[in-house]
């Protein structure tokens, strides 16, 4: 079982909104309450399954500190969705938004996607920012919003397979030059367009043909494979 | 190099030889002054041309005017080609022609130090980095290619900060990621060399490469150049992708979710049928299988060292591997780095031991791999390094693998002994005994191995007996590793034994009594210990004071001669606990030691360093306080110990009886808890039902109550209706009470006709007073006697439905109360409702409170069947009554009108006896006589005229 299409994904936002936590619900399906400081930029992955097709989703989980800024700006060029992530109980993760907005216009290609999301939805009694203004940022900015929770896993799924529905509508639209890999997509090993687009690429300067023949071979062997990392986070 | 001096200068040969510094600084001016590019681009030419000869000249007085010129002159590439040669020149430490002109040392240093400087001066502002980078963008051949090699230099020189300014830089390193798509391969070559200089120990840019999508290009280029038997480029690639993977466990997750594992599978397809091994393709190969054990590594976390364990055998790496390593030819070199990698890929993964344990070497007869290797790690002509990887292949084989460790020592058992063919138990059993040291060490250091932290196979070597000369009596093999102890061998061969002897005993109070058992050891290891000996003796003497210490501390005193106590007064006595504790601790103060404990592959310089193993200096750690501390205690101390010890083991016994019972009571909690929840879900059902009865009941009810209302309005049509048994079920109480009210009616009604009748008996007897008044009406009399009669009749007849009123009112009464009761009863039993039977019960109550309803009511209907009757008869009884009085009425007016007639008759009678009796005076005066009896006569005339005018009045 192969996948159809590789999605990597940056998650950004500021220190301590639940960025890691909501990767680790995501990929592991746990949370934990006590959570180290990301240095710099961690990796996770997870299949996810969109109209009956397999998504392999590549996550990079970045620092939100200050101090990391220039480390993730690196990351959005070669993303196709960004989650955006602010917490509830803290209106200054909200007041930032604008920056990190800028931030990964600036940088990203333009047809990335991002997911705002406001995370701790848990903690209601602590809420600082309401619903409607995040829908209403949302809504201004031309973002997809949710409400999510890392520690009970409420739309945490939701966030990240919303935000791949999304960026699939918009390669079936063709908004999305799917051969250049510099956009945060791939197209996976035997999907059925994928040999008709790898003989285009062979046509352009900057593919090698022989690679691109031995990649087809080569993956196919890696197929079987994949079939086990799914039944492994499956079996998670 | 003359030609071009001759060219600049215009042709003054004749003239000294002006200074290469002068000539560059006038260099320097045209390039600053020149307004034409040409000069400008002649000026640089020159400049780099003297850049190698004249480095400190041309980087002192140049840089600044050949960065501006980087600045201003971006539209032509052939200039700034030349200024980017020049710069990388000036800061490029490691040219050919350089190390030829400086072969001492100090030469090459100062060079070096000449590249940092000229380094430092050009990053002191980080735009200028910035600028290259975007210098980099630039196509061009002229420019990209020096400008690659020229950041390489700069990374080379001052990485740290050259990374930091990249990395801030926008986009940086993701155009230094584009080299490798260049299509001219010097350029991506170079390209390779740079990204190697860039990722070196930075894990934030070995990031961002790696999302850069960089192993998906590594690896097509190694596929693309032949994998092993490709050319620099390969290695290049490796060294890249190793850059980026080592201890970088992001990166590594990232490799291994994008399934590039399977990628390396066919690097190792070389099989026997290969075509020589080159000097590149060993680098490759050795590098490539690097690449794997990174992936694996002790030091990596266990979880994701699993993971590639587990994809490494999925796709068939291990396997591959393993043919490597069976397979002949293969270089020294790559044999022994195979063996090391398949040791890690196999450590502590129980599916990936197993298939190894079951790898055949293809020889005839077929051996196991793992006896073929360790024929190797007992082979003396073997390298030295491979006898190493040997065994750390063992280890990991052993590693966490209690099958495995039974497997080997089941080898040595008398019982599964195989005399025919070599097995692992004999090549190790050798190897401990035979004559090089080498292998008496590695030996005993993997026959601890097959012991550790396993009680099981410590119990099981020492049942091994050992023969080892003809007609002398077998030894064991416990007892044999002491006598070579006590031998004087070599320190390799004694360390290795005294390890083995400790991890054996250690934890195992059986193997402790064994070792006591002999009456030699303790006074051996006591002497070995005490002795004043050179320093090479004195690890041995710390390794004996270990043994010495297991064996106190895991003693179970089933010896006398050497008991705890025992034996801690002989150490005091002839050692003293000081010096003891000393000697102890002789072992982690080897200067060996700290370097076995940091990993768990046994790599030494040399074989004399051999003599720690990474598992053993974990439980000299774990020991070596615990036996301090247990050779201080006094016995005073070790008693309260051994009190506490029991108390704590009562304690423990309490605590798990009350574990034991909590657990049973937390079951029977469970099965209660069980039971309460479907109780209460047979309750609920239960509710259910009476709600429903009771709402069937209100239903009832009311439909009772209707049909009361209708009977309120028509008692005999709801008398009549037939009411079914199911209707009135449960309407007891309402139904009395309608009843009641019912009876209430007839009393109220019973009443009004008492009081009717008493005004009528009042009004007959004034009649009746009355009548005797009217003598003359006889008739009328006996008429008023009979309705008399007939109103007494009735009366005792009223008097009697009274009776039976009351009667039936009591009857009333107890049957309310029987319902009043009932009905409390009802409310009881919704109180407990889980009792059908009382449902029952109270059903049965209900059907004959039915009855009774059923029979009061149809009294209650024969009653008013009589009342009406009754009242027909009252009825006809006032009718009478009123004939009689209309009648009556008549006669009095008759005797009225007659006692009128009478009173006038009197009247004219009187009026005539007074005529007559006036002519009589008249008659008399006149004469005449008259007789008396005309008076008689006449009143009998009156009589019968009054009788006459009656009879006419009737008329």
């Amino acid at each position: 079982m192969a996948y159809a299409y590789l999605f990597k994904y940056i998650i950004i936002g500021d220190t301590g909104v639940g960025k890691s936590c909501l990767l680790l619900q995501f990929t592991d399906k746990r949370f934990q309450p006590v959570h180290d400081l990301t240095i710099g930029v961690e990796f996770g992955a997870r299949m996810i399954t969109i109209d009956g097709k397999q998504i392999k989703l590549q996550i990079w989980d970045t620092a939100g500190q200050e101090s990391f800024r220039s480390i993730t700006r690196s990351y959005y060029r070669g993303a196709a969705g960004a989650l955006l992530v602010y917490d509830i109980t803290r209106r200054d993760t909200f007041n930032h938004l604008t920056t990190w907005l800028e931030d990964a216009r600036q940088h990203s290609n333009s047809n990335m996607v991002i997911m705002l999301i406001g995370n701790k939805s848990d903690l209601e009694s602590r809420r600082e920012v309401k619903k409607e203004e995040g829908e209403a940022f949302a809504r201004e900015h031309g973002l997809i919003f949710m409400e999510t929770s890392a520690k009970t896993a409420s739309n945490v799924e939701e966030a990240f397979i919303n935000t791949a529905k999304e960026i699939y509508e918009k390669i079936q639209e063709g908004v999305f030059d799917i051969n250049n890999e510099a956009n945060g997509i791939k197209i996976g090993p035997n999907h059925p367009t994928t040999a008709s687009t790898l003989t285009a690429g062979i046509q352009t300067p900057l593919t090698r043909s022989g690679i691109d023949k031995n990649e087809v071979t080569t993956l196919l062997d890696l197929d079987e494979d994949h079939g086990v990392v799914i039944f492994k986070f499956a079996a998670i | 190099m003359s030609f071009i001096f001759r060219g600049m200068m215009g042709g003054q040969p004749a003239g000294p030889q002006p200074s290469g510094a002068e000539t560059i600084q006038k260099l320097c001016d045209r390039v600053a002054s020149s307004t034409l590019l040409e000069d400008r681009r002649d000026a640089v030419r020159a400049l780099k041309s003297l850049s190698k000869k004249y480095r400190m000249e041309v980087g002192t007085q140049a840089m600044d005017h050949l960065i501006n010129i980087l600045q201003t002159d971006r539209s032509d590439s052939e200039i700034l080609g030349y200024a980017l040669d020049t710069l990388y020149n000036i800061i490029c430490n490691d040219e050919e022609e350089e190390q030829d002109e400086s072969e001492d040392e100090a030469a090459q240093k100062q060079a070096d130090d000449l590249g940092t400087q000229f380094t430092e001066k050009f990053i002191q502002d980080p735009e200028h980095v910035t600028l290259l980078l975007t210098l980099l963008e630039e196509f061009d051949f002229h420019v990209r290619w020096p400008g690659v090699k020229l950041l390489t230099a700069l990374l080379k020189n001052q990485g740290t900060q050259l990374q930091g300014i990249i990395l801030v830089s926008p986009m940086g390193v993701s155009r230094l990621m584009d080299l490798l798509a260049d299509s001219r391969e010097v350029i991506r070559n170079d390209g390779l060399l740079l990204l190697q200089q860039l990722t070196k120990s930075n894990a934030a840019i070995q990031k961002i490469v790696a999302f850069e999508n960089a192993f998906e290009r590594l690896l097509d280029i190694i596929t693309e150049e032949g994998s092993s038997d490709g050319g620099i480029v390969v290695e290049d690639c490796l060294l890249l992708l190793l850059n980026l993977l080592k201890n970088n466990s992001s990166n590594q997750n990232f490799f291994k979710e994008g399934s590039y594992i399977q990628r390396m599978k066919p690097w190792f397809e070389v099989g026997d049928d290969n075509s020589g091994w080159s000097a590149q393709k060993v680098t490759n190969l050795h590098l490539m299988l690097q690449l794997v054990r990174v992936m694996v590594s002790p030091v990596n976390s266990p979880g994701a060292t699993a993971s590639c364990q587990k994809s490494m055998y999925q796709c068939g790496l291990l396997q591959q591997l393993c043919t490597i390593l069976m397979a002949t030819g293969v270089p020294a070199d790559i044999l022994t780095e195979t063996i090391n990698t398949v040791s890690e890929v196999i450590r502590g993964s129980q599916v990936n031991q197993d298939y190894f344990a079951s790898v055949n070497a293809p020889s005839n007869p077929p051996r196991p791999a793992i006896v073929v290797l360790l024929m190797s790690m007992v082979n003396e002509r073997q390298p030295f390094v491979l006898r190493c990887a040997v065994l750390y292949c063992f280890q990991c084989f052993l590693y966490k693998n209690q099958k495995g460790q039974g497997e080997i020592v089941a080898t040595l058992l008398p019982s599964t002994i195989d005399a025919n063919s070599i097995s692992a138990g004999q090549l190790l059993c050798g190897g401990l005994f035979s004559a090089d040291s080498l292998s008496n060490w590695c030996a005993a250091v993997a026959l601890a191995h097959a012991l550790q932290d396993n009680l099981t196979q410590k119990e099981q070597l020492l049942r091994v007996q050992l023969a080892t000369s003809l007609g002398k009596p077998p030894v064991s093999l416990l007892q044999q590793c002491t006598n070579i102890l006590s031998q004087g061998s070599k320190v390799q061969t004694r360390v290795g034994l005294l390890m083995l002897l400790c991890t054996w005993i250690s934890n195992c109070p059986i193997a402790v009594t064994h070792f006591l058992h002999n009456q030699e050891n303790v006074p051996f290891l006591m002497a070995q210990i005490s002795e004043n000996l050179g320093e090479d003796e004195r690890l041995v003497q710390g390794l004996c004071a270990l043994l010495l210490g297991i064996c106190i501390y895991h003693n179970d005193n089933s010896l006398e001669n050497y008991t705890k106590e025992k034996l801690k007064q002989l150490i005091e006595k002839r050692i003293g606990k000081e010096n003891f504790v000393e000697k102890l601790g002789f072992i982690t103060k080897h200067e060996l030691y700290s370097r076995a404990a940091q990993k768990p592959q046994p790599v030494f310089p040399s074989p004399e360093q051999m003599l720690f193993d990474h598992e053993f200096t974990k439980l000299v750690k774990e020991l070596e306080g615990i036996i301090t501390k247990a050779v201080h205690k006094s016995s005073e101390e070790e008693k309260k110990e051994e009190e506490v010890k029991k108390t704590l083991e009562q304690h423990d016994n309490i605590v798990t009886q009350y574990k034991e019972l909590i657990r049973e009571q937390d079951s029977q909690i469970q099965e209660l808890k069980e039971q309460v929840s479907s109780m209460s879900s047979q309750n609920e059902q239960l509710q259910v039902t009476v709600t429903q009865q009771l709402s069937q009941i209100q239903q009832h009810k009311d439909q009772y109550n209707i049909l009361k209302l209708k009977l309120g309005k028509d008692n005999q049509s709801q008398m009549n209706s037939q009411v079914d048994g199911s209707q009135v079920n449960g309407l007891q109480t309402e139904e009395v009470a309608q009843l009641r009210e019912e009876l209430e009616e007839l009393r109220k009604q019973h009443t009004l006709l008492q009081t009717q009748l008493t005004e009528k008996d009042t009004l007959i007897s004034n009649l009746r007073s009355e009548t005797p008044q009217i003598a003359e009406d006889s008739a009328a009399e006996s008429n008023n006697t009979e309705l008399l009669q007939e109103l007494e009749a009735l009366r005792s007849q009223v008097q009697s439905q009274t009776a039976e009123i009351m009667q039936m009112k009591t009857e009333r009464e107890e049957l309310l109360k029987r319902n009043e009761a009932m009905s409390s009863d009802a409310a009881c039993s919704s109180d407990d409702l889980a009792d059908s039977a009382k449902m029952a019960e109270l059903e049965s109550r209900l059907t004959a409170q039915m009855a009774a309803t059923e029979r009061l009511k149809a009294e209650a209907k024969s009653l008013s069947e009589s009342r009406a009757e009754l009242e027909q008869q009252l009825a006809s009884a006032t009718s009478t009554v009123a004939i009689l009085q209309t009648e009556k009425g008549k006669l009095q007016t008759e005797v009225q009108e007659s006692k009128k007639e009478q009173d006038d008759l009197l009247m004219l009678l009187a009026d005539q006896d007074q005529k007559i009796h006036s002519l009589k005076q008249k008659l008399k005066d006149l004469g005449e006589t008259v007789d008396d009896e005309d008076d008689l006569d006449t009143r009998d005339q009156t009589d019968d005229d009054y009788e006459e005018d009656e009879d006419e009045d009737e008329d």
